[in-house]
């Protein structure tokens, strides 16, 4: 097989691509938790023999290039011991080369005439696993040991036969064991059907074929992603963000990036990010490098496939021991937030060099509360990925309502929370005069308002952004801070973006939150007036936001007033000259 | 006494099909431009055309059946109705928000569709209820009323109106609905939730509401207008419009629910295969469906159509729809469930910069169209790749009709592919055809292995511009043993709208375990009967004898968010029909999903009704006349990838063809389309005039 034929490689990459789609698809329809069948935390894939990638299912960017490092663990530790009809699950840092102790793998090695010919992977993140706070996120943990039950990779299942203990150990260590179960069964029902699908494409091409279009596959990537970092004009491109820092006093976690391109390769170098924190927000490196590739990949066009071969020209140095490449026994539960800055310090490197092809800085991510109590007499855990607010672009307006680059989910129904927990969302939308002002401004803060119906709940919140906002572009403002409040008996109190000391609400209590504004792009002098006045005709501008932040002045019956804008403006050029 | 003739037409962007079936089983079809200024125009073109053809007059059509991308346009042009939207307070924002999710992954410029009702007019008023239905706050009427104008005075033709939980108490709703019609000039189209979608989930239900009611007031000027030009020509007959459902409704009705009949198209298409396999002896059905720039497939099982409420209007293409979720505007109606992918006729051919070869989703359209058609289109396209191959008559195509231009289709692939690689002109052309039929195999895997149907348990029904050229080399790579191309497979909507039932369906929320005892199951049956009798009344039939109803449940696993319909096996909720419901939902489980919970507990999330009658008309085609002349054999070179090279082949139109197989290769080529039969594959003509390819037995699988 010499040659390789494009078509086939079309047809071979169609048909890897169909079956981590069919894989996800089933993981939702049969999921249990609302975090996972509504929410869509997880991610699907097909590895080669060698567990690389070789598909992704449309599901969460942030998780495609962490398969890589797991299954090289898993590979090594069972060489040798992987059998036809074994399903492994793990979820450990350390242990597994995992993330994070909620997201639990369900991998399958997939056979053919005996032989060991690819992966099945999936990826979930559960409701808990146990560990000190309810949705094992918890920010306090100094250790992994306090986060939950860890799992180094076990068979579930031993030649199809499944291993009961392990089900009741993880039944044992979760505060909601039907939930997690279910979406285990969910996992495993969608390794199932990629065995079942890769089957068929193997009976179809044949083992040798299907091995020799892979290796093509991951070249084919490879190439479109040096064809595309060989657009990049060489140099150093350097970014600093942060991450506000843990509790009250928490400093701020420093990233440091160095983005080296030169010629068709890119090494983004984090020397001088701070050191891992007595916190759960420490990402393993395998995490490190999956945002990394995820950001990248982002500005390398829709045709580069979404296998492994794409990241070889990309390497990454994280120091052992500092937030992105976190060493034993450093606790990881909260590690998306370092996840999702990771994603925007690469954009915020690239903006100098590719201004058409990334977006001013977002809201950061996902805030993410988590509720526990005893209702209706049953533990139950509520958490949610609220999002999200993108910064202005060349082109647009930021946008509310969408999700971070890195992690494509979706927001829980009020209807749904409110038929489950006893909670009521108060209010959810958009906040006017949040978005950072530019010629494209950015997207306005996203504003959630939980009510608490009963006494004794629990609640904590990761969140970001209270004390360092989404930065603008080429002169657009930075959005407005966020910020967490709390109403209980009349009071109203601040919380830091990641309060550290548990906090029990009673009923009637109140927590507001508030999302950052998106960064501007390009001077707000020199926005369409008219563009102006259409936000404050739709409520996103006030008048005073339009002549404070724009300098656009309106006439009374809401019009723009050319001159008295024109002469506005000019006075505000002035100031600022 | 039933009327001769019985008569349909379905409006796509380009051409108006139109199909005609006497009591006696002679199918009539005609292709004719649209008229997109007035779409009746070009329905009466068809018309005469048709009435001139069998020398009767338009009166004695007794009843037209419609299909029509009226409603879908208006959503992709943003040309529907200035609506507004009336929320509980603190949640306007919720149709805009969405669910977060974005269809594509890697995009950091991605721009979501904007909201089919700008902000400002989207207003709030103080209300509030729980998710049991108890009032928090009660509605503020006065504020409804100063809303109204508002409104009013901002000039809007509809208005939606949804509130939180009124799927469990519409009362809010309600009183909210009295007060809008009170305020708002009597032509206003006012769509309400309860109405539209009692069902949990306030963006969908919002959605859904939002694009009734922005579709709401074209859809029924379409309608009226399109009754008063057919009646000032003489047709006083009924008229009657497909639901993306699959049944036909009295456009009165369709006028009052006009976001039914969004995928009115389509779903014709999927049913005429459901209704002339079945008579063909063929239960078991993918349907293909190839165009111009899109390619479709669905599902039917025993006959019956796949349903889904799982759709999104004005989502471009997705290439698996359930997953990319966030391109369009949510409807959560039941609908035919169709998966569709953008590979078609004119899908644009490229080489990558990585040297991958691609195809689509870009399309050149009919306008300028593939380049060999010569109306200035320069892009090679999948059409240009398989004229290239010899499928297509190098000459013209449709019978003639349509002249077009080899050496452009030639000239426009070397370009495209050869001179950036190291194929030849034909490998070039095949890589194409091969390419595209991966992607439109995806579509197919979207309805069937993603619901844990093996294709190859399926016979391929191929229809649309372009289905039989590239049916039987999909079918071989799905492994699928028999393709049928049925006559009229060029306008197949039209023949479908003729073999649709008269229905109507309603869906209400009933989130309740699975009945165990009397009580419950009490309390289940006289839901049913509720929405039963509503049902009926809607559809102003008093004496339901005529109407078949059928019951479903969507049932699930307690804890999961997805659901699975059940018919339920008798017109009475007892203890049998509920225990056989549960049946019916675990095999169902483990047949989609592979496996099932032993202990779990099932739940039901929602309740359906159907009322139907199928047409009074023989449910066969006895005889086709269709367009263009009929040739003789002959024979012209084609390829058929490295393994058959390139082969004489016979081309030949179906009617010279009878029961006994002849080997391929062949090309059967008429009006409507072409057909290619590879050379290791058989073909013979059934007593339906079917076209039948039998593919050779695959080994192993």
């Amino acid at each position: 097989m010499a040659e390789c034929d494009l078509a086939l490689l079309e047809i071979i990459k169609n048909g890897f691509e169909a079956i981590a789609d069919e894989m996800a698809i089933i993981l939702m329809r049969t999921a249990h938790s609302p975090i996972v069948r509504d929410a869509m935390d997880f991610s699907t894939a097909l590895c080669d023999p060698q567990g690389q990638n070789i598909a992704q299912g449309l599901t969460t960017p942030m998780h495609l290039g962490s398969f890589y490092d797991a299954m090289q663990h898993l590979i090594t530790e069972y060489a040798g011991n992987i059998d036809e009809g074994d399903v492994f699950v793990g979820n450990d840092p350390y242990l597994a080369s995992g993330q994070h102790l909620p997201d639990i793998y369900v991998v399958k090695p997939l056979f053919h005439e005996s032989i060991l010919c690819g992966w099945a992977a999936t990826i979930a993140h559960h409701v808990d696993v146990g560990g000190l706070v309810p949705g094992s996120n918890s920010l306090s943990s100094v250790s992994i040991h306090q986060e939950g039950l860890r799992l180094p990779f076990l068979k579930l299942f031993r030649k199809n036969v499944p291993d009961t203990a392990i089900h009741a150990i993880i039944a044992a260590n979760v505060r909601t064991p039907d939930l997690v179960l279910g979406d285990i069964a969910a996992q495993c029902a969608a390794v199932q059907a990629g065995d079942r699908a890769f089957a068929d494409m193997l009976r179809r091409y044949g083992r040798e074929e299907l091995h020799f279009y892979t290796a093509a596959l991951h070249n084919y990537a490879e190439r479109l992603a040096r064809e595309s970092i060989r657009s990049i004009a060489d140099g150093i491109y350097t970014f600093e963000d942060h991450i506000d820092g843990l509790g009250e006093q928490g400093s701020p976690v420093v990233f440091r990036l160095a983005l080296h391109v030169q010629g068709d390769e890119v090494t983004a170098d984090w020397t001088g990010t701070s050191e891992q924190v007595a916190g759960g927000i420490n990402a393993p490196v395998s995490f490190c490098k999956s945002n990394v590739y995820a950001a990248l990949r982002s500005v390398m066009g829709a045709d580069v496939p979404n296998c492994h071969g794409y990241t070889r020209p990309i390497k990454v140095v994280a120091p052992e021991g500092t937030v992105l490449n976190c060493t034993y026994p450093a606790a990881c539960g909260g590690r998306g937030i370092t996840g999702y800055r990771i994603v925007d310090c690469v954009f915020g490197a690239l903006a100098p060099c590719l201004p058409e092809s990334v977006a001013a800085d977002g809201a950061g991510g996902s805030t993410l509360p988590s509720f526990s109590g005893v209702y209706r007499g049953r533990t139950f855990v509520f958490s949610e990925c609220v999002m999200g607010v993108w910064g202005g672009t060349a082109q647009h307006d930021g946008q509310e309502g969408v999700p971070h680059m890195a992690s494509n989910q979706a927001n829980v129904p009020v209807e749904i929370i409110e038929t489950d927990y006893p909670i009521r969302i108060e209010r959810y939308g958009v906040v006017p005069d949040t978005a950072g002002a530019g010629k494209q401004r950015g997207g306005l803060g996203i504003l959630r308002e939980y009510r608490i119906l009963q006494d004794n709940v629990y609640f904590g919140v990761r969140s970001d952004k209270v004390k360092y906002p989404p930065h603008g572009l080429f002169g657009g403002k930075p959005g407005a801070a966020a910020s967490n409040i709390l109403i209980s008996q009349g009071q109203e109190s601040t919380l830091p973006a990641m309060p550290l000391d548990p906090i029990i609400l009673g009923k009637g209590d109140v927590y507001r939150h508030v999302m950052a504004g998106g960064g501007g792009y390009g001077d707000p002098l020199e926005r369409d007036p008219v563009h102006v006045l259409e936000d404050v005709r739709d409520g996103r501008v006030t008048r005073d936001g339009a002549l404070s932040a724009y300098g656009v002045v309106l006439t009374a019956d809401l019009d723009v007033d050319e001159s008295e804008t024109r002469a506005y403006r000019a006075r505000m050029r002035g100031q600022h000259s | 006494m039933e009327p001769h003739y019985r008569i349909a037409a379905d409006i796509g962007g380009t051409f108006t099909d139109i199909a005609c079936l006497s009591a006696d089983g002679v199918l009539v079809t005609a292709k004719v431009p649209s008229t997109p200024h007035d779409y009746a125009l070009g329905i009466l073109t068809g018309v005469r055309q048709i009435a001139a053809q069998l020398q009767a007059p338009a009166s004695t059509f007794g009843q037209l059946l419609h299909a029509s991308t009226i409603a879908t346009n208006a959503i992709l042009e943003a040309k529907g109705a200035r609506t507004g939207l009336v929320t509980t307070e603190g949640f306007r924002d919720v149709l805009e928000l969405r669910r977060i999710r974005v269809p594509r992954l890697y995009e950091p410029l991605y721009q979501k569709p904007e909201p089919l009702v700008p902000r400002r007019l989207r207003l709030e008023v103080p209300e509030r209820l729980d998710a049991r239905g108890d009032v928090i706050q009660a509605l503020d009427e006065e504020n409804v009323r100063t809303v109204a104008k508002t409104l009013a005075k901002a000039g809007v033709e509809a208005v939606a109106v949804c509130f939180l939980h009124s799927y469990v108490n519409p009362g809010h709703e309600k009183q909210a609905e009295h007060i809008l019609r009170e305020e708002l000039p009597e032509d206003c189209f006012i769509s309400v939730s309860y109405d539209v979608l009692p069902e949990v989930r306030e963006y969908e239900r919002t959605s859904t509401t939002v694009v009734n009611a922005y579709v709401g007031p074209v859809v029924s000027r379409y309608l009226k207008g399109l009754v008063q030009t057919l009646q000032n020509a003489g047709f006083d007959g009924r008229l009657l419009m497909m639901q993306s459902s699959g049944g036909l409704l009295d456009v009165s009705q369709v006028i009052a629910r006009p976001a039914t009949v969004v995928e009115s198209g389509p779903a014709a298409g999927v049913v005429g295969a459901a209704r002339l396999g079945h008579v063909a002896g063929y239960s078991d059905i993918i349907t293909f469906d190839m165009g111009g720039t899109t390619a479709k497939a669905s599902l039917i099982q025993d006959s019956r159509l796949t349903a889904t409420d799982d759709y999104e209007v004005g989502g471009g293409i997705s290439m698996s729809s359930a997953l990319a979720k966030g391109g369009g505007y949510a409807l959560k109606l039941p609908i035919i469930d169709v998966s569709e992918v953008g590979a078609g006729g004119g899908s644009v051919v490229r080489i990558d910069a990585g040297g991958g070869l691609k195809i689509g989703p870009e399309s050149m359209g009919a306008m300028p169209g593939p380049a060999c058609y010569g109306h200035g289109g320069t892009q090679a396209t999948v059409t240009d790749a398989n004229l290239v191959l010899g499928y297509l008559n190098p000459h013209a195509l449709a019978s003639g009709t349509v002249p077009v231009n080899a050496q452009c289709a030639r000239d426009a692939l070397r370009a495209a592919v050869c001179d950036k690689t190291d194929m030849s002109l034909l490998e070039a052309a095949y890589g194409v055809h091969c390419v595209a039929n991966a992607t439109m195999m995806r579509a197919v895997k979207a309805v069937s292995t993603y619901r844990g149907r093996n294709p190859r348990d399926f016979t391929m029904l191929a229809f649309g511009g372009n289905g039989g050229m590239h049916a039987a080399l999909l079918a071989r790579e799905l492994n699928i043993g028999r393709v049928i191309v049925p006559p009229g497979a060029g306008v197949f909507s039209a023949v479908g709208l003729l073999f649709a039932d008269y229905e109507m369906g309603r869906t209400i929320a009933y989130a309740a375990p699975l009945p165990a005892g009397e009580e419950a199951r009490r309390a289940l049956e006289a839901a049913y009967h509720a929405l039963q009798s509503a049902l009926c009344s809607e559809m102003g039939e008093d004496d339901n004898a005529g109407l078949t109803i059928t019951r479903f449940a969507q049932l699930r696993y307690q804890g999961q968010g997805y659901e699975l319909s059940v018919p339920l096996s008798s017109a009475t909720v007892t203890a049998d029909v509920i225990k056989q419901a549960a049946q019916d939902f675990m095999a169902e489980h483990k047949r989609s999903y592979g496996y099932v919970h032993d202990n779990g507990h099932m739940e039901l999330v929602s309740i359906r009704v159907v009322a139907s009658r199928p047409p009074a008309r023989p449910p066969e085609i006895n005889k086709v006349i269709a367009g263009g002349h009929l040739a003789e054999e002959s024979t012209r070179m084609a390829y058929f990838g490295a393994q058959h090279g390139l082969l004489s082949t016979p081309v030949l139109h179906r009617y010279l063809l009878n029961d006994k197989p002849r080997q391929g290769p062949m090309i059967i080529e008429e009006y409507e389309g072409t057909t290619i039969v590879p050379p290791d594959c058989m073909v013979w003509r059934d007593a339906y005039n079917n076209v039948v390819i039998d593919l050779p037995e695959q080994g192993g699988a």
